[in-house]
């Protein structure tokens, strides 16, 4: 996060990655400014503008450039950085905050707004490809955009380009994707609404698989196994066979969310569809009778606001146990690593790191300067290949109690913190893992070089914004690019 | 690329002939004039279709190059409404149109989804010119994509008059006429018709073009079309216009231009 100079703005920063290419500015940087500079729509993130920072050739001492908050050091020499406009929330760190309930109305004016901004996206053929809590940005008028597009293509009708199937977080990935199609469309990002969806009404996710065997297994447990019958060239996908279930599933996804309203359940009856072709489109789902019955939607407007400067107080306490937590852990996850499985894919470093702010880890002083680093560089050293798994094994003893609470929205990082022994309320989780495929992070920030959010210089203004994000970015992960 | 041209920076970004034709007060300085500005414009748009006919990309990669590099030297003022206002404009003098026009190449193919590797461009560009003018190495390509990014303001999508091209044909009953529009159309990326134009407006003009060459009564179907055929007949002008200039055009000439340049260190 920082601030524009000139304006007061506050703004969010996204840093490109430029280390370790070879080929100059990466190509996944090239698709996402490509997307985000012709997606102009309310629920859409918008991107304000590029800038690079001078780098510490020419500022040694740090000196603020256009915005407060970038750090002009060493680490950042000559960073690219992509300014976006700075929401208070995302849903999945709205919908953690302790004792939070969303009403009815509140939940269909969310997903509304979800469908809208997708529908849009679908339309000028965009393809989101990681819809999922962390990237769905809320801020204080409750206005809700998608954010992310770090994983997004466009696509094509008339191109049928082999697209990979690594991508969407494994808890919102499609059955088609873990079947390991590569021909695809529109229809993965509605199935990670419907994730979304059963989320909000169910309160926690549905399908938090640990591995793309798992996850399938939990698919099929509730939506029935793929066959022919309901989904005509299933068995002509590529991995079909080797995660058959070996025994007949019925889809029994009614009788397990029957307590849902009726309308709601029709909905996502039609958004979890196993066949993608059969699956409903955005433009359709936000035609669902749902939308249009009582209570109807609430106006983004008259929703609550959440942040206050009550609630900082709390959370900065929080992140600093947190980080004490954190630090522990990372001492274990080194003595770890070896013994972890290697992902399939080695991060390729053409990732950027999330730059949305995130809560501050370090512990937050109002006299912070006004171009402190963000409290990355703790962690910005270079990653060893292969780094610490996401999913300790069982008895793995990083997942104890502590150890999961202190990485509960944590994201991107190290060791999953799910799976823990219950030392933290319910609702309490760590961020889906990537799958095994994405490219594990380094340390609990999801990211080397992460976040350079600089503390606010302003001095009342300290924790206001800086505090923000109850889990917000922190769930950001690495991954592994591909196409 | 982006569903819809008019909301389209492209579209934003279109100028007037005569702001495109005005030099940089470097490239003044050191005494180009504004034919020689054209010449190394359309040297370089030839350059890099060599150099994309040896490495083997799509012809709209080569179209979204030129576009690129023919931006970079043009004069675009951004308006940040309360913030101010922003110049984006390059001489040749501070990039060398000798490797900014590969770079624009090795960037545009990454934009067009058909990478190309930038040790490709250094290799086959030693082998269309042996001049050690245009001599560079991968660091340069690298430093100057960054160059060019700030230059244009990182917008990278360009739209072209191929797809509505490949729309229009069809329908005025020219399919036979494929060839030579296409072939028009590609030499329109020798001017400066895409900074100035909306595409489909180029595409047109190539089609009204190759309606005359091939005798072809057309004149209803471009009536039904209700768009502006004086914008069309403009256009058709300025390319018969282009080739009647280009038969004089000689590699004196050119290298001529090409000199007034600085050499870089």
């Amino acid at each position: 996060m920082a601030r524009e100079i000139k304006t007061g703005e506050i703004v969010a920063l996204k840093k490109i990655r430029m280390d370790n290419e070879r080929e100059g500015f990466p190509i996944t940087a090239i698709r996402e400014i490509k997307i985000l500079k012709k997606l102009h729509h309310e629920n859409v993130i918008k991107l304000k503008e590029i800038v690079t920072s001078p780098g510490a050739e020419k500022d040694e001492q740090g000196r603020p450039g256009k915005y407060i908050g970038v750090l002009y050091g060493n680490k950042y020499k000559g960073g690219i950085y992509m300014v976006f406009e700075y929401m208070d929330h995302d849903l999945t760190g709205l919908a953690d905050r302790p004792g939070m309930r969303f009403s009815v109305a509140q939940i269909k004016c969310y997903m509304r707004q979800l469908l809208t901004g997708l529908h849009y996206c679908h339309v000028n053929q965009v393809l989101h490809r990681d819809i999922k809590g962390s990237n769905l940005l809320i801020d204080n008028e409750g206005n809700l955009k998608l954010a992310d597009f770090g994983l997004a293509r466009s696509f094509s009708n008339d191109h049928n380009g082999n697209l990979t199937n690594r991508v969407i977080t494994l808890w919102y990935r499609p059955p088609e994707l873990l079947l390991g199609t590569t021909k695809y469309g529109p229809a993965v990002d509605m199935w990670s609404v419907g994730c979304i969806f059963a989320e909000l009404l169910h309160g926690k996710p549905i399908f938090p698989g640990k591995d793309e065997p798992e996850q399938l297994n939990k698919i099929f447990d509730i939506c029935g196994a793929p066959e022919e019958s309901n989904w005509p060239g299933v068995s002509k996908i590529p991995w079909y066979n080797n995660f058959k279930p070996t025994r007949q599933l019925k889809r029994r996804l009614r009788e397990v969310y029957k307590h849902f309203d009726r309308h709601a359940l029709e909905l996502l009856d039609r958004m979890l569809t196993l066949d993608p072709s059969q699956r409903i489109s955005a433009k359709d789902a936000l035609d669902a009778e749902y939308f249009w019955t009582d209570p109807l939607p609430c106006d983004p407007k008259s929703l609550p606001k959440y942040e206050s400067s009550h609630e900082f107080q709390t959370k900065k306490k929080r992140q600093q146990q947190r980080q004490h937590e954190e630090t522990a852990k990372r001492q274990k996850l080194q003595h770890q690593q070896q013994h972890n499985r290697l992902p399939p894919i080695q991060q390729t470093g053409q990732g950027h790191s999330q730059m949305r702010p995130g809560p501050n880890q370090q512990p937050m002083h109002n006299s912070q300067p006004p171009v402190a680093a963000g409290p990355s560089h703790h962690y910005a050293k270079p990653r060893p290949s292969g780094g610490p798994s996401r999913y300790p094994q069982s008895g793995n003893p990083v997942a104890s109690g502590g150890y999961s609470h202190a990485n509960r929205g944590q994201g991107g990082g190290g060791g999953g913190g799910y799976g823990g022994s219950g030392a933290y309320p319910p609702q309490g989780r760590g961020a889906p893992p990537y799958g095994s495929s994405g490219g594990p992070s380094g340390g609990p920030r999801g990211g080397v070089g992460g976040y350079g959010v600089g503390a606010p210089n302003y001095p009342q203004g300290g924790g206001q914004y800086g505090s923000s994000g109850t889990g917000r970015g922190n769930r950001n992960q690495q991954y592994g690019w591909q196409q | 690329m982006a569903a819809n041209f008019w909301t389209s920076s492209h579209y934003k970004q279109l100028l007037d002939q005569e702001e495109v034709d005005v030099v940089h007060q470097l490239d003044r300085e050191k005494g180009i004039t504004l034919e020689d500005f054209k010449l190394i414009k359309m040297h370089m748009a030839n350059y890099i279709g060599k150099l994309a006919h040896n490495v083997k990309v799509r012809q709209r990669v080569v179209a979204t190059a030129v576009a690129y590099m023919r931006r970079v030297y043009t004069k675009y003022v951004l308006l940040r409404p309360g913030v101010g206002r922003k110049m984006f404009w390059k001489s040749m003098t501070e990039y060398d149109p000798r490797v900014l026009a590969p770079t624009c190449l090795y960037l545009a193919s990454k934009a067009e989804e058909s990478t190309v590797q930038a040790r490709l461009l250094v290799f086959y560009t030693r082998k269309i010119y042996t001049d050690e003018k245009y001599r560079y190495e991968i660091k340069d390509i690298l430093e100057m994509e960054m160059k060019i990014l700030e230059a244009l303001n990182y917008y990278l999508v360009v739209f072209h008059p191929y797809r509505a091209l490949s729309q229009l044909l069809p329908d005025a009953g020219m399919n036979d006429a494929t060839q030579i529009c296409w072939g028009l159309v590609n030499d329109t990326y020798r001017m400066d018709l895409i900074l100035i134009h909306p595409p489909h407006f180029i595409a047109l003009a190539c089609i009204y073009v190759a309606s005359v060459l091939k005798d072809k009564e057309n004149t209803a179907w471009f009536e039904e079309l209700h768009v502006d055929m004086n914008v069309v007949k403009n256009i058709a002008m300025e390319i018969l216009d282009f080739y009647d200039s280009h038969k004089m055009i000689s590699e004196e000439r050119i290298n001529a231009a090409m000199n007034k340049l600085p050499f870089r260190p």
